[in-house]
């Protein structure tokens, strides 16, 4: 990747950041939405051993949930203002991507961890291998992170766009969501741990090829 | 829209940008159509037209910021670099600065920022620092108006320029437009009969 790259993304990347910081918009949605789960479930498992299986799903539904909540905007809130055109005019479509697409990672890998953290801690659940949870957070908040942006790009510019981002988000969503679990479930001692492994394993795999596949579908729709 | 092998296609001439057939069409109304010319270096083009006859339309179509319905537009060079837009439509970043919005789009474009240049330019000094969320509407096409000309473009597209502005932003769009003419073409949609002095050409779509 050649310098006019990297500081085009790195533009579009510090662009995003620095309206994030000043709205706090995204932050706070997703730390308010993380500790009112978090305390709930805590409250409502109090005094209660939840099982690995049960934990995980809970886990990745309250990620899943926080990351939606702040990441499609992204794209969106672009056309909704308006400045969709200054971007037209002056960047290129992969740079655009990519730019957005690193910040929303950033922003989903520091949700992810926050909230399985509180979980961790407040619901007083027991991790039989770290590495392996933490590999499934990661790796699943990557993912989750890639399938929404690639979601929110594609359908920011389309006429009915709540119907198509339920139709592409559903396919994108659902294999990173069972895997995430699937490999978080085995680092909190529920089902078999080579199975985790092979969804961890997925994980990475999904999040390459999708980083691979999202930059050229949204230069596609971007040219259209 | 293309923009490769400008010297093959130009050859010697100093068109900077040609429309062929072009056409755009909104469920089955044309708005125009079949418009076929050339603006070349030191000319002037100036849409004319009622509300709602497309003006606004035709200047995002040049721009490649809407997709012909038929047609193409060939400019010379680079859009990135060597077009310039600023528009009513057009928003600014509600929470970036006059200066951030500058060096945003010079990165993007990979040019010289020449922010502190532009911004005496549009006399915006003092509010170089400023979100332009708390920018008046005049002040904010300042900035549109800085931008749009920060990589001294071939073509320079402007849609009402004039509108949010008093008696001095008005002097500046004249004065960018005489030296736009000078560095390349101008192409403005306007109803203000002071801006239409500024043709060297016209173009008028009908209702």
């Amino acid at each position: 990747m050649n310098s006019s790259w990297q500081r085009e993304i790195k533009a579009v990347f510090l662009k995003e950041l620095n309206s994030e910081l000043r709205t706090k918009s995204g932050l706070i949605t997703a730390s308010l939405f993380s500790v009112v789960t978090v305390v709930a479930l805590a409250y409502a498992a109090y005094n209660t051993s939840l099982s690995g299986t049960i934990a995980a799903g809970l886990i990745w539904v309250s990620i899943l949930f926080a990351t939606i909540v702040s990441i499609p905007r992204i794209f969106l809130i672009e056309e909704e203002l308006g400045t969709m055109d200054i971007l037209r005019l002056t960047a290129r479509p992969h740079s655009i991507f990519w730019g957005k697409s690193l910040f929303s990672l950033a922003q989903s890998i520091v949700t992810a961890f926050l909230l399985a953290g509180m979980f961790v801690a407040f619901v007083g659940q027991r991790i039989y291998d770290p590495t392996l949870f933490l590999v499934s957070i990661f790796g699943g908040s990557v993912c989750l992170s890639s399938a929404v942006t690639l979601c929110g790009s594609l359908v920011a510019q389309a006429a009915n766009r709540s119907a198509l981002a339920a139709a592409i988000a559903v396919p994108l969503l659902l294999p990173v969501v069972t895997m995430a679990v699937g490999a978080t479930r085995g680092s909190l001692g529920a089902g078999f741990h080579q199975q985790a492994v092979n969804c961890a394993l997925g994980l990475i795999a999904y999040a390459i090829a999708s980083q691979a596949i999202g930059p050229g579908l949204f230069a596609l729709v971007w040219k259209s | 829209m293309t923009h490769q092998t400008v010297a093959d296609r130009f050859g010697y001439t100093r068109v900077v940008l040609r429309v062929e057939g072009l056409g755009k069409r909104f469920g089955d109304r044309w708005l125009f159509r079949e418009l076929t010319f050339e603006v070349s270096q030191g000319q002037s083009l100036v849409v004319l037209g009622p509300n709602g006859s497309g003006k606004s339309t035709l200047l995002r179509t040049l721009s490649g910021l809407l997709p012909p319905t038929e047609g193409k537009v060939h400019i010379s060079g680079d859009p990135r670099l060597s077009l310039g837009v600023s528009s009513i439509e057009m928003a600014l970043y509600p929470q970036l600065t006059v200066l951030e919005h500058l060096e945003f789009v010079a990165s993007l474009r990979d040019c010289d920022p020449r922010s502190d240049e532009l911004i005496a330019r549009i006399g915006l000094e003092h509010a170089r620092d400023q979100v332009t969320s708390k920018l008046s509407t005049g002040m904010k096409a300042r900035v549109k108006l800085a931008m749009s000309i920060q990589a001294n473009p071939k073509v320079l597209i402007l849609d009402e320029p004039g509108a949010a502005l008093d008696d001095k932003g008005r002097e500046l769009v004249a004065s960018i437009a005489r030296e736009q003419i000078q560095r390349g073409s101008l192409i403005l949609a306007t109803n203000d009969p002071s801006e239409r002095r500024l043709a060297t050409h016209e173009l008028f779509l009908a209702a």
